[in-house]
């Protein structure tokens, strides 16, 4: 058995592997570890890379490499839970700096969820989708559908929403410092976001909160949008109450390139843990719509920050405006 | 529009600790309790669901109470067409140290695998401070446990809590959960060593670990099979007598 350092240094490589979409030799894997600051030498990832073999976590694909096999995948979600609180909010980081995205010329590249939902359930998934959107649920405007993906298996299709990290992308390009706080579920009353019912922070756990909400069934984006009363999921941010000109400039042009946030902004906000030196920024998220599909009885699965695409594919499609 | 800020569960875990007045040498007082509904026509299999769950020892005691619609709980009476199980919170542990003078610092929930009957590692855990809402509360219906699998074969995964005490309190702690054992409190997993990480959990320095199993994994393995339970976010306390020992049921 493996402990301390040396489990993090396997669980890196895990990492490295699962993003990879080829077979990994022994080389690269060393200089893509020094770059996440491990350094190794050959004789020691050899010996990581044999350690795995044996544990079945990965397999060596003739002399070309090794890739990770459903053990090891499942591996890399199970060990090191204390590593990973917290992991959500670090790849999601990732995503914001990958996000290229200018709002005054709407170019660029925005982050996205990626659904997958099967062929035959498709189109009552893009209705829930569109439903939630139009009523103003969601982060964007559109979503886009798409089927070519090898991330989408044969026989299912794949749904590509906005992901709200996209506006700490473009946040931090313009110097502002944005903190991911909360994911939440918020009541409607009224058409309006009324007070907060739970939040759980992106730093304390090593699930989405937001998947949590909807798994457990706690949401009502349903009723929110026939009735006006429901059960909302939207993300809380901060930022130094000396950034509010410039955030609100910011969202100004997002909101004319069609995103739909915020749904408030202040110091002291609906029941939000307060700060005063920090302005929460409340935005209802793209997983709205995912809720609003689980909630129609349908089978969906997301991604949460599956990656990045250009503004123009997600723009174009499916527009709800 | 405002309203007083929510709570996170660390601050409600003390509050719950404070109102515990469970003294194990008497076997009498006030326990924190979790109550789920689910309907009517499942009471039967859930019965047995819970029975299997305490054999297998996933359950921080061998007291529970099934209610039929119209009975109380807690000030809470159970919907017509629905029934109810209420079993002990494993933060009880929490508020019989307190009042023994040992005050925990509640770490979180998570899920806990299992290999070979015994506790591995944590694999899934949601930290007390960073939430306001039960952990093992929403985790008992995400698909992330197998407690059916863990009762048959000892491989899988369950519901189960960790905090911290003082290594100060080592031996008063250690006396303690001896005692709760003897009086059918079958929850403890484990407690650590100083400074040592317990199930993958690092611990404070001069603390050690103590995880406990979740009140909701009879809850939880009624999901696996089948049965939909809803677990209700209020908890409270109750006199522990209105919950029976399990043979008594």
């Amino acid at each position: 058995m493996i402990h301390g350092e040396s489990e993090r240094k396997i669980l890196e490589i895990l990492r490295i592997l699962k993003e990879s979409k080829e077979p990994m030799g022994a080389k690269r894997l060393s200089e893509l570890m020094a770059d996440r600051g491990y350094v190794l030498t050959d004789r020691a990832v050899q010996y990581y890379l044999s350690y795995l073999d044996r544990r079945g976590f990965t397999r060596k694909i003739g002399n070309v490499g090794r890739v990770l096999t459903p053990r090891g995948v499942a591996e890399m979600e199970r060990a090191l839970v204390e590593e990973r609180v917290g992991f959500i909010i670090s790849e999601l980081e990732r995503l914001a700096y990958r996000s290229t995205f200018d709002p005054s010329s709407a170019t660029g590249d925005v982050a996205y969820n990626l659904t997958i939902a099967s062929e035959t359930e498709g189109e009552a998934v893009a209705a829930a989708f569109e439903e939630a959107i139009k009523a103003g649920y969601g982060f964007f405007s559109g979503y886009r559908q798409l089927d070519r993906d090898p991330r989408v298996p044969r026989g299912y299709t794949g749904f590509i929403t906005v992901c709200s990290i996209t506006m700490d992308g473009v946040l931090q390009r313009r110097g502002v410092p944005v903190r991911v706080a909360y994911g939440g579920r918020i009541s409607v009353q009224d058409g309006e976001a009324g007070t907060f019912l739970d939040l759980i922070d992106y730093r304390g756990t090593t699930i989405d909160p937001l998947q949590l909400f909807i798994s457990a069934g706690l949401t009502s984006v349903g009723s929110a949008i026939s009735e006006g009363k429901g059960i909302a999921l939207a993300n809380v941010r901060k930022i130094p109450v000396q950034a509010e000109e410039e955030t609100r400039g910011t969202i100004g042009l997002m909101q004319e390139c069609g995103f739909s946030f915020p749904v408030a902004m202040g110091v002291e906000l609906f029941n939000l843990p307060s700060d005063p030196y920090r302005l929460s920024v409340v935005a209802f998220s793209g997983m709205n719509c995912v809720a609003r599909a689980v909630e129609r009885g349908l089978t969906v699965r997301t991604e949460i920050g599956a990656g990045t695409i250009p503004f123009s594919k997600i723009a174009g499609s499916n527009e709800s405006r | 529009m405002m309203s007083l800020p929510l709570k996170f569960v660390s601050h409600r875990i003390e509050e719950y600790a404070l109102q515990v007045t469970y003294d194990p040498e008497e076997d009498r007082g006030h326990v924190i309790y979790n109550l789920s509904l689910l309907q009517e026509e499942d009471l039967e299999s859930a019965m047995r669901i819970v029975r299997d769950v305490a054999r297998a020892g996933l359950m921080v005691s061998d007291r529970v109470r099934l209610l039929v619609a119209g009975e109380k709980i807690g000030g809470f009476m159970i919907p017509a067409g629905q029934a109810g199980v209420c079993t002990i919170c494993s933060l009880t542990l929490d508020g019989l140290l307190l009042r023994k003078g040992i005050p925990t610092r509640s770490i979180g929930g998570g899920i806990l695998e299992i290999e070979d009957w015994e506790p591995r590692r944590f694999i899934h855990l949601i930290q007390y401070e960073h939430t306001t809402i039960d952990p093992l509360q929403v985790l008992a219906s995400q698909d992330l446990t197998s407690i059916l699998e863990v009762m048959q074969m000892g491989n899988g995964t369950i519901l189960a809590n960790v905090r911290e005490v003082h290594m100060e309190a080592e031996h008063a702690a250690s006396q303690i959960l001896d005692l709760l054992v003897e009086l059918g409190f079958m929850g403890v997993l484990e407690m650590g060593a100083p400074n040592i990480p317990l199930l993958g959990m690092p611990v404070s320095p001069h603390y050690l670990g103590i995880a406990m199993v979740g009140g909701t994994n009879p809850m939880a393995a009624m999901n696996e099979g089948g049965i939909k339970t809803t677990t209700l976010a209020m908890k409270g306390v109750i006199p522990v007598e209105e919950l029976p020992h399990l043979e008594e049921c």
